[in-house]
């Protein structure tokens, strides 16, 4: 589930610029890392016992001051350049410096934060789980469905809609579609940190946290379709599934690559995604 | 044409700068600086080169690049490593065969893997092509990872150093082995660039569409791109098993792909000083400051950003800059280049003999079309199209915006594929219609675009040279070699671009980069770049769209002329004074259907013609 939410914080930004942020997997782990910082003392690795909004407060700030750099230091020039793979490279740079930086001035090493609701399994019938999934679960589905709902619904998705189909109209229109994007990228890294927030207490927090997450989850929103709500969902869940099945009953060095040579067989048959439409292009 | 430095030809001094590295291990004991710095710079250099291939000639991204690296690498190391030094592994099989050999077969396999990568980025580009290079790598690694019987897993391979003549290239003379090789990959890669191949890739990158329509085929340049960078950076893997004798598999990590293509993001695209510098700066800048090892990924980040906004070229871009700028004060002897306008060019007669080779004129139509449909979802652009086309004769096609003209030639020249119909093609009666773009060109269709397409890197001469393309008959490796005959096949081939220049008016910026052309020069470089594949039938979508009526005046005599030569033309147009003047024939589509055919007397008081243009209440008038 947590590779669908980072997929849909993916598609946010691709639906707005027709760009990805490479970098979100290791936003993911600014909020890891904020959320921890905040809520646990690192030396002791002792609780500091403050309410959980503490942290939550604090990774929504990281996320929006961390989105809207990206945009202004490594999306915006890109735009302006010609060549069209820029903002790979620059968002990819972008990741890479944050990663190093969280290194160097963070740490290198793991650390466990602990889950608010406790670490214990929980059981019910036959089936075992932590809290915290249900956590994910549910937050993750409530965040993607409020943004939807914004989108389809409001004045101002109907504007990121506009910008999305042509940015010269939307423009015209009295749309800023800078500040569209501006905000898409915001958005999608506010919810890559929530996501590193909910994530942690079931991983370690450390500077590499985002890396894996962040690669699985565009491959999750690729095989599902970029443009597709619902496609980005059930991409997550393949790839979530497809990985724990391998884990358990092939090996767990494997339980990466089925993933991936999906996500290649997707990109050969299907390019647009299970749930993407294709456009005819006018010549 | 021969110029002289101290009263050295230039030739000379490049020879000698070239060889220059080659002495080093013999005047350098240092093993620090040379084996560990130089050498690695120099096998690292390959890979970048490799990377170039695809992403400065092609324009596609890959972050896998690392993967096929280890593909060499480990195809070499388990080739072979000696069991006596491996002692514990895992390995089931090492046969110890020579290097060279175990070389040639990692560069084989990596090529190999090349063409599976290279399959993904026909349909794919950008950020798409960009992560399934990404799992491509992700996938290799776990393998080599897991596959423990075959590569010892994470424990790595130990290896011998190579004896070659009984000289050992260990340490310092490591140099001798991949210097050379350095040498001769940089040379066949700036062959590549500047033969017909390079042009191709060039033409891709900037658009497939007229790159097809000129005869080139996107399929078999993209895939050959990936196989010949995927052999090289497996070629360059291969080396590196001589860098430290030892390979293990955390080094081919995603991150070193990455680091790579930094490396030649920074250095320059399409520079093999750029490869070198690039690299170089990726390994020395660590060394050269120890406390800034840590933060050598921050570092590089800033700096790629930095470069990927103020440098689009990269260092080498800024250097050549600055010695062009040098060159021209200090040493203005070198600047002297041979003058292009010099070269004699083909009279009138000779370009319309080369252009339609004589008695194949016949009064058969060239290319037939009947009932031609196509249908988008639930429009139907193009319905029940009959139509023949003939040489020597110009046929107009008219309608009204969104009547299916630009489909028609989008129909024709195979951009699309008609969804009813045939189209039969009259030399040699082959029907046509599920022909792809390239091979239709190469039949003898060629085209022009309502929204100009030209190669806006590529200077006017090579924008018309790229037209040349399905005449050059050299094959990749004679072109990597540059044989004399592909040195004549190009002079050849430029003297006559130069001829069809000369016919638009062109010839005098045949240096200029093709966009830097005004509007309407560049409008009369898309003909000329159509009519350099030698067609039979030339389509041309809106060729006056925006030009001023001396210079409709102009195109006027070219089309005659052209017609003259004896080729077919299909005019689009919305100029009707330039249709009626010039047309023999005239179709008028509305709706995607013919509503009328004949003499442009005729269609100028047909009803339907004029109900169509005016409203049915002008019509009925």
């Amino acid at each position: 589930m947590i590779y669908a939410l980072i997929a849909f914080g993916y598609s946010l930004t691709f639906s707005t610029s027709r760009t990805i942020n490479f970098s979100l997997g290791n936003l993911l782990m600014l909020g890891g890392v904020v959320g921890f910082s905040l809520a646990v003392d690192m030396a002791s690795g002792q609780s500091l016992g403050r309410p959980f909004l503490v942290p939550l407060i604090g990774v929504l700030i990281a996320g929006t001051l961390a989105g809207s750099l990206v945009y202004k230091t490594a999306v915006q020039p890109s735009l302006r350049t010609k060549t069209d793979f820029t903002w790979v490279l620059a968002t990819l740079a972008f990741g890479i410096i944050l990663k190093n930086a969280v290194e160097q001035i963070w740490s290198t090493g793991d650390f466990r934060l602990p889950s608010p609701l406790g670490d214990s399994v929980v059981h019910l019938g036959s089936i075992g789980f932590y809290p915290q999934e249900v956590l994910i679960i549910i937050v993750s589905l409530l965040l993607m469905t409020a943004v939807e709902l914004i989108r389809s619904k409001t004045i101002w998705g109907k504007a990121v809609q506009a910008v999305s189909e042509d940015p010269a109209t939307a423009s015209l229109m009295g749309i800023n579609p800078q500040g569209v994007v501006h905000l898409a990228y915001i958005l999608s890294a506010v919810i890559a940190a929530i996501g590193g927030l909910l994530i942690a207490p079931l991983t370690f927090v450390s500077a590499s946290m985002g890396t894996a997450i962040g690669i699985k989850a565009y491959a999750a929103a690729i095989i599902g379709g970029l443009e597709s709500g619902l496609g980005i969902v059930v991409g997550g869940l393949i790839l979530g599934l497809g990985e724990v099945f391998t884990a358990r009953y092939l090996s767990t060095g494997y339980k990466d690559t089925p993933g991936f040579v999906l996500l290649i067989l997707i990109i050969l048959v299907r390019p647009s995604g299970l749930f993407g439409r294709t456009k005819a292009k006018k010549v | 044409m021969n110029p002289k430095v101290f009263g050295v030809p230039t030739k000379i001094w490049k020879i000698l700068f070239l060889a220059l590295p080659m002495v080093l291990p013999v005047v350098v004991s240092n093993q620090y600086y040379v084996h560990g710095i130089l050498g690695r710079i120099l096998v690292y250099t390959i890979l970048v080169a490799s990377l170039d291939v695809v992403v400065g000639y092609i324009g596609d991204i890959s972050i896998g690049h690392a993967a096929l690296f280890a593909i060499g690498a480990y195809t070499t190391a388990i080739l072979t490593a000696d069991p006596r030094i491996n002692q514990g592994a895992t390995m089931l099989y090492l046969p110890q065969l020579p290097f060279f050999i175990a070389l040639a077969a990692g560069t084989l396999l990596a090529a190999g893997a090349g063409l599976v990568l290279g399959f993904p980025s026909l349909r794919a580009s950008g950020p798409y092509l960009a992560v399934s290079t990404i799992a491509c790598g992700l996938i290799i690694q776990t393998i080599i990872n897991e596959q423990e019987t075959i590569t010892n897993g994470t424990k790595g391979i130990h290896l011998t150093p190579l004896q070659l003549g009984g000289v050992s290239l260990d340490g310092n003379q490591f140099i001798w082995l991949v210097y050379p090789i350095l040498v001769l990959v940089i040379l066949a890669k700036n062959e590549l660039g500047r033969s017909f191949w390079g042009r191709a890739f060039e033409a891709i990158k900037h658009s497939t569409l007229a790159a097809e329509a000129s005869g080139i085929s996107r399929t078999k340049y993209k895939i050959s791109a990936f196989v010949l960078s995927s052999g090289l950076a497996g070629l360059a893997g291969g080396l590196f098993t001589q860098l430290d004798h030892y390979i293990a598999a955390n080094t081919f990590t995603l991150e070193f792909s990455i680091l790579a293509l930094m490396a030649l993001i920074f250095g320059g695209v399409r520079s093999s000083f750029g490869n070198f510098l690039g690299m170089a700066m990726v390994v020395i800048l660590p060394d050269l400051f120890t406390a800034f090892k840590d933060y050598r990924l921050l570092v590089f980040g800033c700096l790629l950003l930095l470069t990927l906004f103020f440098l689009p070229n990269g260092v080498a871009g800024l250097f050549s800059l600055l010695v062009k700028k040098g060159i021209r004060r200090w040493l203005p002897s070198l600047t002297a280049t041979p003058k292009l306008l010099n070269t004699s060019t083909l009279s009138a007669a000779e370009l319309r003999s080369w252009l339609v080779p004589t008695g194949v004129a016949s009064q058969a139509p060239l290319l037939s079309l009947r009932g031609v449909g196509k249908r988008f979802g639930g429009l139907q652009a193009v319905d029940d199209l009959t139509m023949d086309l003939r040489a020597g004769v110009i046929h107009g096609l008219m309608g009204p915006n969104g009547s299916g003209k630009s489909t028609t030639v989008n129909l024709i020249s195979g951009v699309y594929e008609a969804s009813a119909g045939s189209l039969i093609w009259n030399l040699g009666t082959k029907s046509i219609a599920n022909w792809a773009t390239f091979r239709r060109s190469q039949l003898g269709i060629a085209r022009t675009f309502q929204n100009l397409q030209l190669f806006g890197e590529l200077t006017v001469l090579e924008n018309v040279l790229v037209g040349f393309h399905s005449s050059f008959r050299s094959s990749l490796i004679q072109v990597l070699l540059r044989t004399p005959a592909v040195r004549k096949q190009e002079q050849q081939f430029r003297m006559q671009a130069l001829s069809l220049l000369q016919m638009f008016g062109l010839a005098e910026l045949a240096e200029h980069s093709a966009s830097s052309l005004a509007y309407g020069q560049a409008r009369r470089l898309e003909i000329a770049r159509a009519l350099a594949s030698r067609p039979r039938l030339l389509l041309l979508d809106e060729p006056a769209a925006g030009l001023t009526s001396g210079e409709i005046e102009e195109f006027n005599q070219i089309f005659l002329r052209i017609k003259d030569y004896g080729i077919g033309i299909l005019l689009i147009e919305h100029h009707m004074d330039m249709l009626m003047k010039i047309s023999d024939e005239i179709t008028v589509l509305d709706f995607g259907k013919v509503i009328a055919t004949g003499a442009p007397e005729l269609i100028q008081k047909n009803p339907r013609v004029i109900a169509a243009y005016l409203g049915s209440e002008a019509g009925e008038l």
